[in-house]
């Protein structure tokens, strides 16, 4: 059994030759050039549509990465926060400034005690500014 | 391979090889339809398990496959924090680290823990019983410090870990401790406000669902789910934390002074019942004088003494028994059912106005005119002061006091009680009273709480009930003149505050004793020493009450023990709270001067003029 390829220029018309009784019968494989393009660019869609997926799911990936790396330093922050202002409080408390002042600094209490007077001109003291939504908050993620 | 048909149709030896290649190809046959069998019959298992799995039982593996890769964690709420009037931290959770252990992978408990004793605040048998123990998790040491953490992991031994945990801590120390109270070491409140307002503090945990791989990373796309926490609230006290510390330390250097056993100091706003101090101090074993952990503020009670006759005196009043300036013979004793009631000073018969009786605290004189006044009127005038019943501040433990209905008076009781003995107040309820009489007859609800914050940082004001009119605001006044009397040229002159007008009244209780009565020779007698009062005279702001429990002989009366702990706390109060003096006031006049503020004054200001402007909408 052979087979004879021709090969066909580009928007050729093939037709199978006419049957004759003389000659053994010929089977003549053609290809058509639109169609073995179309697959060709199939694949090649194919194939650029995974490294496309590929590429989205590393993206994904990284923006996952990143975000649970930012929820991680949220807690963290709101962890440290809770920290510093303990310690913040505990500095300022009177007692640790009392000790400090009569230990460490070996200060006296003063016999007498003379107190400036509480009016002022001009008002240093401003109003506490209304409180901000919390930036730790889970609730406004 | 070529399939002519001549060779199929061969004699002799061909024939032969046609036999032979026959059987070869039925051989071949065969083993095709053999390995066509197996791998139909293995196709079929292949099948036959993916029915099983896929229609016959998905919930299982599905299960396992979610077990495998959906993690729950819990988001545990964070105990709120409870702050002063101007927002300073008095109690918050912090994150610390806990040392724990799973035994069985401790090869050596003996060795771990020496190792682990040089670090942690446990004692090396207690830890090695806890790593020789049967169970997989034990804990070492709770919420240590991050360095102690630190140093036990930096050990590197096989089995000990930390844990994430929160700790409650008092920045202060031992400052509101009795007011604050505690909480166990799982945040769970157990006394004091931490426990009145455990629910609040608490808050509700969340969890966090979320689908991981591995390593433990989130599987983008996959499960995600947030119950967030609700975060326990913030709890907005109305003490000052400054103005607590001095009242604590001023009243244990005054009760030291005094050699008392024990001491209570309050103060309050008038207009608004708010507790902006409370103090309690008590002499430990070895003689010091130290904060206590019992907020007697509100549980102990005691005989108010003389600080009981402006109220005596605003029931003489009120009826119309007599005004302030009539006057009546005063002997230096009286003689009523059973018993002789002298006054503290001796005297003769004198002509003395209310206004004279309550300056000179004279005992037979309020008697006299209680006895005028009468019982059912006394007493009810009492019980509207709030004496008898708790107050509405809610707090564990609180006591009534004793104020027996007149059915059970006995002969004595009306002059004892007109003069404060026979009858028991707590010291929150006497400072109430006080309230009442400086805020033009009108009794503040007390409170130690203004509101609360969420983690929004936004406030909800607690809700305080309706102030009840006790006595009408002109015979307040007119006590609140009489008391003023009291400090400028009476019992309490030590109470002055320089540079303000200052009313009140001392008290100088007989305390009664464990065995019945108050002693019948001078050394078995105890006495409660008190000064109670209030400043700017002309318009209250705040009002204070200083207790000493038992001060020794030599300065036993409120005037000698309790009222200079009064000017000294009052002194450092007025500058704290930009209370004006009189001077002050006057100064705030002229142009370009103003009222220095606090935040906490601030927001009240604030809150005041809103009140007014909504009030006029």
């Amino acid at each position: 059994m052979t087979a004879v390829v021709r090969p066909a220029g580009r928007g050729q018309v093939h037709t199978a030759p006419k049957t004759r009784t003389d000659a053994k019968p010929r089977f003549v494989a053609t290809t058509r050039p639109a169609l073995g393009a179309m697959g060709a660019l199939t694949i090649f869609g194919f194939f650029v549509a995974l490294l496309a997926m590929a590429s989205l799911h590393s993206v994904l990936v990284n923006g996952q990465f990143e975000f649970d790396s930012l929820h991680d330093r949220l807690e963290y922050g709101q962890e440290r926060s809770q920290v510093l202002r303990e310690e913040v409080a505990r500095l300022e408390s009177p007692s640790r400034i009392l000790a400090a002042a009569t230990g460490r600094l070996g200060m006296m209490p003063p016999p007498n005690r003379l107190y400036l007077p509480s009016v002022v001109p001009g008002d240093p003291l401003r109003p506490l500014p209304p409180p901000a939504a919390n930036p730790f908050s889970l609730r406004v993620r | 391979m070529s399939t002519g048909p001549e060779a199929t149709t061969g004699t002799g030896r061909g024939s032969s090889r046609d036999l032979l290649r026959r059987d070869a190809q039925i051989r071949l046959k065969r083993r095709v339809l053999l390995v066509g069998f197996i791998f139909a019959v293995l196709a079929g298992l292949l099948g036959w398990r993916l029915v099983q799995l896929q229609i016959m039982e998905p919930d299982r593996y599905l299960e396992r496959g979610l077990a495998q890769r959906i993690r729950t964690v819990a988001l545990p709420a964070v105990r709120g924090a409870i702050v002063d009037r101007n927002g300073v931290d008095l109690a918050l959770s912090v994150p610390r680290n806990s040392v724990v252990a799973n035994p069985s992978l401790i090869a050596d408990p003996t060795a771990a823990a020496m190792a682990l004793t040089g670090i942690l605040n446990t004692d090396i048998e207690v830890l090695e019983s806890r790593l020789s123990s049967d169970r997989s998790f034990v804990y070492l040491e709770r919420q240590v410090e991050d360095e102690i953490a630190e140093m036990a992991m930096a050990l590197d031994l096989s089995g000990i870990y930390t844990q994430p945990e929160r700790a409650r801590l008092r920045p202060g120390d031992g400052s509101a401790l009795a007011l604050l109270g505690r909480t166990d070491i799982d945040n769970n409140g157990i006394s004091g406000l931490e426990l009145v307002f455990d629910d609040l503090l608490s808050g509700t945990d969340g969890e966090m669902i979320v689908e991981a791989g591995l390593g433990g990373s989130t599987i983008p796309g996959g499960e995600y789910r947030v119950e967030a926490a609700d975060q326990g609230r913030t709890l907005v006290l109305t003490i000052d934390r400054a103005l607590q510390f001095e009242a604590e330390r001023l009243l244990a250097e005054g009760v030291t002074a005094a050699g008392g056993k024990g001491g209570v100091l309050v103060a309050m706003s008038p207009t608004t019942g708010e507790v902006l101090a409370s103090a309690t101090v008590s002499r430990g074993d070895d003689g010091i004088v130290r904060p206590s952990t019992e907020h007697r503020v509100a549980t102990w009670t005691f005989e108010p003494g003389s600080i009981m006759k402006p109220l005596t005196m605003s029931a003489v009043l009120e009826t119309g028994t007599a005004a302030v300036d009539t006057t009546r013979d005063v002997p230096s004793s009286v003689f009523v059912h059973d018993a002789d009631f002298t006054d503290s000073f001796p005297h003769g018969t004198e002509e003395w106005s209310v206004a004279d009786i309550l300056r000179q605290s004279s005992n037979v004189g309020t008697i006299l005119w209680a006895q005028d006044l009468g019982e059912e009127a006394l007493y009810r005038q009492l019980l509207d002061f709030g004496l008898g019943s708790a107050t509405e501040l809610g707090f564990p433990g609180e006591a009534n006091g004793i104020l027996l209905p007149v059915g059970k008076w006995s002969g004595t009781s009306l002059p004892t009680i007109a003069i404060g003995q026979g009858v028991s107040a707590s010291p929150i309820q006497m400072i109430t009273a006080f309230s009442t009489l400086a805020n033009n007859g009108l009794r503040p609800i007390p409170t130690l709480v203004r509101g609360s914050l969420d983690d929004e940082g936004v406030f909800a004001p607690l809700g305080v009930g309706e102030q009840v009119e006790v006595i009408p605001a002109g015979i307040a006044r007119s006590v609140v003149e009489m008391m003023e009397a009291v400090v400028s040229d009476g019992t309490g002159k030590r109470g002055q505050v320089p540079g303000y007008r200052v009313a009140g009244k001392t008290g100088t209780a007989w305390k009664p004793l464990d065995k019945g009565g108050y002693g019948e020779d001078k050394d078995e007698i105890r006495y409660v020493a008190s000064f109670a009062g209030f400043l700017p005279a002309e318009a209250p702001e705040i009002v204070i009450l200083v207790v000493v429990d038992e001060p020794a002989r030599s300065t036993y009366s409120g005037g000698r023990a309790a009222a200079p702990i009064f000017a000294d706390y009052a002194q450092f109060a007025v500058r704290q709270l930009r209370i004006p003096s009189e001077f002050e006031r006057t100064g705030l006049d002229q142009v370009g001067r103003v009222m220095a503020t606090t935040p906490a004054r601030e927001m009240s200001i604030l809150a005041a003029e809103e009140a007014a402007l909504s009030g006029i909408g």
